[in-house]
């Protein structure tokens, strides 16, 4: 049965009727359309569907759509202003975070989470925080100098 | 995109409308972060025609911890329980025990209620429906064997792996159980009913194994409860073979009381062997001396005889329950000598 | 005035070109590409691990509402594959089916819902027939043929003997024999496999969008498969989400969609689970080897014999290859003579096995190196030592034939012996932690290509046009690896242009030259260099037109990229002013760049059986790995790894870095926790919980040293940055994990459980010493 959920995706509010069953991930990228939160495995195994709900990061393919009434979503598409690149993003770029690029989206809603909460992180906080995350391409050592690079972005007030 | 059975989400906020719709619905389950319970769906292992979000049940999001007792609400995410201060302070077990859990992503979303109802696993079950119709299925769900135990007649032997319950049991937690025919309080260990013997009929307080929780049809853990024991010295440890997006191959939980040389109290609990947690039994003897190698011998005896672990993961169960053991004594000698 | 000086382009740290939109979550894959009316496919695959198919029963499935139509082996008698000598496979399973989860049907239907349920209906008879897990099983003399035309099961043998190894063990002073076992593994990228169909019946023509890094083989395949001209079909790789080798080859997932596609005439997009994506497979097989070697107190290999058992699957897939490199890669990283080697590659009924990084090379080195520092220490011997008494002597040819023009081996062997302060450590560890070294190497893209056309082995196009942008056009497959940015540096560089003018247009078959893909870490050298002849047929046009307008000789020309000039006094014209008069004549500019690789570089002439490995230039790697090891619970944790690589020259140091972390942790995962294993065949770890790649929690850093032997024939000295560091870490961390507790581990992957055992069994072992020899 569908029930009708009025919620904030990426600041802006939105009202749909979703079903049931389906999935805050599948809502995202097959009927909103935004196709940056990815899908990399059957349920709860890579994080690469990585989103925050009222900041948290949040596996939105174990999270049902209708279960985010009146809380608040962000996904990648979220990040960045005025066309410029949020400090994350740029993190992940210009220090090589992201490789293939995949699970990209999902370590940055987990590493902006992070920063949100702790915006001076140690590198144990770091890693303790992107350890629902699989990245098969980089190994991890850039990873974690890209939210390095970010946080010192971020209290530089060089990116937001 | 993944095609889930068909069902209805409800989402109450208070407990009563959270009974009332459980009551109207039998087919319904209650949905905590859904980190296991959706896997599960995902998999065609269970479909329930309606989930009961708990999470916005007010009642149950509560974290009370001092230095007299612990009341922990069902709907308290693991993240919260394993960061709360006096948690941390008065009841590490705990509080360690929440922190270990899956990883931290998992750890926003899973809740304390649905970690002490977590199905049991094991890697003939936790497989997608294709895998477990090409498998002839097992008798935990819709076929007539057992994989780990062929021999066995209609008992089955998959692993409790949550994290709270051990740590838990070693503080003698009791919880609080609501439904339609109102509130019981239970000693936390009387919930876990894990499996009777072969061929005798499951009861309230046995199980077989598909049957593991003495949940009455209809009822909800509320939240669980333990009284602090202020001399009482505890931790949680666990062998993962990563560190993080991992069940625990072995996870154990000790407390323990110290008087001058003498160890003076002593409660050892483990997940990831048994079909239940399993709070060692006869611990008390090993009590009233120094910790010396007659208490470490007698700690591997107890584990001996009560830790089973079967194939059931792909890690060999010999190895769990051995290593099991090993945390057990090293936590023991640490708490002792901290 | 600021001096015009040519921009500079090679050899520092740049961002990948197509990093903005990873970051924002714009870059599309496959999954992402998704149009109104598009319909849902879904496979339908076999229980069975072997049987003869008596009926696909599909009736109650087409009655379902919703479904569009269904496609079964009957719609295809085609079959594909990526060796032309090896096409066995069929994309949808006909008269028998080889492993549990090969395709046998598919739906497409209005969602995926409704495709699912229809798959639920569809019902498979077989007449099962004797199924085997094992290379040995499969071997078996009384076993039934899995495919008719191999009989033992015997995909294929390779036996060789190049030199006397009976005359060089009999000059060795240690001689060991040793057996060593690697379970299967897979790439697990993360990206699940996916792909789109488009059939335009109107005009009979087909685009597909697949998650490849073959977009050729691909256009190939599809084209045999669906028996349709290779003008009509369209190949587009969209963004892909790593590949690491099981998309080196066609998957059955894109014959298919395609097939389905066709038979509806419109589109469908089919995403796999993670799951089928684990079951489509071609990972690494599982591999025993038998290896011996001999070795001189002086530290001198004196021979070498080694038997390769690989456990292939149910299809052939680059079997033939994998077996044959195992062989041939024993050489060109030492100086080595007298050398045996017995490989088979065998059929058996599990999912077809295929290229995975580091291909063929891998689990041989992991022997060899684990054998080598073994016996050193029985001889006394530093494992540096060992390393450095076999070197090459570069330029050479090996006793196989493989010609290594630059060695950087002995340079990355003296950087992590330096880096990883081992001298004043290795004796010096507390109890528990260990050091370990080993080394490796990989080709820069095999000389031959799979599919020998006669054509050039990489072509770029460079498109110039009116407006001042240089457009490269290839089909060089960017999966992540940085092909793009590298090849963007590359013209950039030649031409002392800024990166900001030049872009790049890849994956279109309408629109880019044929590429063979990415494989064998073949696109910087092959395609690099290539970009370079390009480049440089670009600026021969430039400075032409550059003389023209200035009057001047072209050879009294000077280009620094924004400025052309004809002598230091003179102002020159602009890039821009220069474009506008090269155009004059031709209008829109296209220049063509070609590479061949030398024929002296082909390799394996003289050889049966080492026909293979060719390449211009090869990589080397050194590894120390450092762990801790907690005897009680045999848990092993890496503390840290210093890795040198030698790709020749580091085009982008970033990029190579970030290739170099990838190889070595890859390697880490499956030394230390990923195996895949089988039920009766079926998959029990096709999963990302059981199926256990390392965590960021698990990870350790990664230090890098850029070890530069400057090819004489890579693009600006370039070799290959991407695989070669992958297989040293194997035995770099076993070789630490003896260096830790005295125990070698000879199986792979080193759990806890196989430490704990291992342990146990030393304890009773010493304990039943102790006790007879106190008896005594
Ligand atoms: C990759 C991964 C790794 C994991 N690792 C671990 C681990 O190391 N240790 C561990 O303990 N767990 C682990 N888990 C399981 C899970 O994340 C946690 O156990 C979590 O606490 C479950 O809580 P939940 O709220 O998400 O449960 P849900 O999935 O919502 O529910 C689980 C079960 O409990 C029932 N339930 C929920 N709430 C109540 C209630 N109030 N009363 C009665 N029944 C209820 C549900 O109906 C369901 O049957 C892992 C999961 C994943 C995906
Ligand atoms: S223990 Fe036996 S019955 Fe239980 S889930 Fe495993 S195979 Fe099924
Ligand atoms: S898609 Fe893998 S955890 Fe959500
Ligand atoms: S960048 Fe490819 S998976 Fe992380």
């Amino acid at each position: 049965m569908a029930r009708i959920l009025a919620f904030v995706l990426n600041d802006r509010a939105r009202t749909d009727a979703v079903p049931g069953n389906l999935l805050l991930l599948d809502y995202l990228r097959e009927v909103v359309g935004l196709t940056g939160t990815k899908t990399g495995c059957d349920g709860g195994e890579c994080g690469a569907c990585t989103v925050l709900i009222d900041d948290k990061p949040t596996l939105s393919c174990l999270t049902l759509a209708a279960s985010v009434e009146g809380r608040r979503v962000d996904t990648v598409e979220s990040l960045g202003t005025d066309g410029q690149l949020s400090a994350v993003q740029r993190g992940f770029h210009e220090k090589l975070g992201a490789q293939c690029g995949y699970c990209t989206p999902g370590f940055i809603m987990a590493s902006a989470g992070l920063l949100r909460k702790n915006p001076n992180p140690s590198e144990a906080e770091i890693i303790a925080a992107l350890g629902s995350n699989i990245c098969r391409c980089t190994g991890y050592v850039k990873i974690i100098e890209a939210v390095q690079y970010a946080a010192a972005l971020r209290a530089q007030g060089i990116a937001p | 995109m993944d095609a889930l059975p068909a069902f209805d989400l409800l989402r109450p906020t208070t407990l009563d409308e959270a009974i009332r719709i459980r009551v109207a619905h039998p087919g319904s389950m209650p949905l905590g972060g859904g980190t296991d319970l959706v896997v599960n769906i995902r998999r065609g292992i269970v479909a329930p025609a309606m989930l009961i979000d708990m999470n916005a049940v007010s009642e149950l999001k509560t974290i009370r911890a001092d230095a007299r007792g612990l009341e922990i609400g069902a709907s308290v995410k693991l993240a919260e329980l394993a960061g709360h201060p006096d948690v941390v302070k008065h009841y590490p077990v705990v509080a360690q025990a929440a922190g270990f859990i899956a990883g931290p992503t998992h750890r926003n979303m899973g809740t304390v209620g649905g970690n002490l109802c977590l199905d049991t696993r094991c890697i003939y079950y936790n497989q997608s429906e294709w895998w477990r119709s090409a498998n002839n299925h097992c008798l935990k769900t819709t076929g007539d064997i057992c994989h780990v135990a062929p021999k066995s007649r209609g008992v089955c032997f998959a692993t409790f792996s949550g994290d709270l319950a051990p740590a838990l049991l070693t503080l003698g937690a009791e919880v609080d159980l609501v439904g339609p025919t109102g509130r019981r309080t239970l000693p936390l260990s009387k919930l876990y009913i894990g499996h009777a013997r072969q061929g005798e009929p499951v009861t309230e307080t046995r199980g077989d194994g598909k049957y593991f929780l003495s949940l009455r049809p209809g009822e909800f853990v509320g939240a669980v409860r333990a009284k602090n024991m202020p001399e009482l010295r505890s931790a949680y440890d666990k062998i993962r073979i990563r560190r993080s997006i991992e069940y625990p191959v072995a996870g154990v939980a000790v407390a323990l009381r110290r008087e001058g040389n003498t160890l003076a109290d002593l409660r050892v609990a483990f997940t990831g062997t048994n079909p239940r947690p399993v709070l060692l039994e006869g611990t008390a003897a090993l009590c009233g001396g120094a910790l010396d190698e007659r208490v470490f011998k007698g700690l591997d005896d107890l584990v001996r005889d009560q830790i089973m672990a079967m194939k059931t993961t792909f890690t060999p169960g010999h190895y769990r329950r051995r290593v099991a053991g090993v945390l057990a004594r090293r936590l023991v000698t640490r708490l002792f000598t901290d | 005035m600021n001096k015009i000086v040519p921009a500079h382009n090679i050899g520092g740290y740049v961002p990948m070109i197509d990093g903005p939109e990873k970051v924002s979550g714009r870059a599309k894959y496959t999954a992402d590409i998704m149009a109104p009316g598009m319909l849902a496919g879904r496979i339908f695959r076999s229980p069975y691990s072997h049987g003869e198919i008596l009926e696909v029963d599909i009736a109650a499935a087409l009655k379902l509402p919703g479904v569009k139509a269904i496609v079964t082996g009957a719609d295809c008698d085609k079959t594909f594959g990526v060796l032309p000598i090896a096409r066995s496979e069929h994309p949808l399973a006909r008269d028998r089916v080889r492993y549990r989860g090969e395709p046998v049907a598919a739906v497409a239907a209005i969602d995926d819902t409704t495709a699912l349920a229809a798959v639920r209906l569809i019902k498979l008879k077989v007449r099962e027939l004797p199924a085997y897990y094992t290379a040995k099983a499969a071997m078996a003399p009384d076993a039934i043929a899995i495919h008719d035309k191999k009989p033992g099961n015997l995909e294929r043998d390779v036996l060789f003997e190049l030199g006397n190894t009976a005359q060089g063990f009999a000059e060795a002073d240690l001689v060991r024999e040793e057996t060593y076992n690697c379970a299967e593994v897979c790439q697990n990228q993360m990206e699940m496999h996916a792909a789109v169909a488009d059939y335009d019946a109107v005009r009979g023509r087909m685009t597909v969008h697949a998650s490849t890094q073959v977009p050729y083989y691909v256009h190939l395949m599809l084209s045999q498969i669906l028996d349709m001209n290779m003008s009509r079909i369209r190949v587009i790789k969209p963004h892909v989400g790593g590949g690491f080798g099981c998309r080196t080859e066609t998957l059955n997932v894109e014959l298919i969609t395609a097939l389905l596609a066709r038979k509806i005439g419109g589109s469908v997009r089919t995403v796999i689970t993670r799951e089928e994506t684990f079951i489509t497979h071609r990972g690494r097989p599982e591999t025993d080897i038998k290896l011996i070697i001999g070795l001189r107190k002086d530290g001198r290999i004196t021979a070498v014999e080694c038997e390769c058992d690989q456990r292939g699957g149910a299809h052939s897939g680059y079997g033939v290859v994998t077996i044959l490199y195992s062989g041939s890669m024993l050489y060109a990283i030492y100086d080595l003579h007298n050398v045996k080697y017995l490989g088979r590659r065998v059929l058996t009924n599990t999912p077809p096995c295929g290229a995975f990084r580091g291909h063929g090379t891998v689990d041989i080195r992991f022997a060899f190196e684990s054998l080598l520092d073994r016996m050193a220490g029985e001889l006394g011997l530093d494992p540096f030592a060992v390393r450095r008494a076999n070197y090459l002597n570069a330029p050479t040819f090996t006793d196989n034939d493989l010609m290594v023009n630059s060695y950087g081996l002995p340079e990355c062997v003296d950087w992590v012996e330096r880096a990883s302060g081992w001298k004043a450590r290795k004796n010096t560890m507390p109890k528990g932690k260990g050091l370990g070294m080993a080394c490796s190497h990989y080709i820069s893209g095999a000389s031959k290509p799979v599919n020998w056309t006669g054509e050039p082995h990489a072509t770029v196009k460079i498109k110039l046009d009116f407006d001042g942008s240089v457009v490269v056009l290839s089909g060089a497959a960017e999966i992540g690896q940085g092909s793009s940015t590298i090849l963007v540096q590359t013209v950039a560089e030649v031409l002392g242009l800024d990166l900001s003018r030049i872009r790049i247009v890849t994956g279109d078959s309408d629109i880019v030259p044929k590429d063979n893909g990415s494989y064998s870490s073949r696109v910087t050298f092959l395609v690099g260099n290539a970009a370079i002849d390009a480049a440089q047929n670009l600026k021969r046009v430039l400075v032409a037109a550059a003389a023209r307008k200035l009057e001047a000789k072209p050879e009294d020309i000077e280009c620094l990229g924004e400025l052309y000039r004809a002598g230091a006094q003179d102002k020159g014209a602009s890039f821009d002013e220069v474009v506008v008069e090269a155009l004059k004549d031709t209008g829109t500019i296209t220049v063509t760049g070609n590479y061949s690789t030398i024929p002296e570089s082909h390799g394996g002439k003289k050889y049966r059986g080492a026909a293979i490995g060719g390449t211009m230039g090869y990589s080397y790697s050194a590894q120390v790995v450092e762990v801790s090891v907690d005897e009680e619970t045999g848990v092993v944790t890496v503390d840290k790894v210093w890795v040198a690589h030698d790709c020749g020259k580091a085009l982008n140091r970033l990029t190579v870095e970030g290739q170099v972390q990838g190889s070595v942790w890859m390697g880490m995962g499956q030394a230390m926790s990923e195996e895949v294993a089988y039920h009766d065949g079926l998959m029990l770890t096709a999963n990302m919980l059981d199926y256990r790649v390392p965590t960021i929690q698990d990870s350790p850093p990664i230090e890098v040293g850029i070890v530069e032997s400057n090819d004489p024939h890579g693009p600006f000295g370039a070799k290959e940055a991407g695989e070669g560091s992958l297989a040293a870490f194997l035995p770099a961390l076993t070789n630490a994990i003896a260096d830790a507790i005295g125990i070698r581990f000879n199986d792979l992957p080193v759990t806890p459980d196989r430490v704990f055992e291992a342990i146990e069994k030393r304890r009773r072992a010493l304990g039943k010493e102790k006790n007879s020899s106190g008896g005594a």
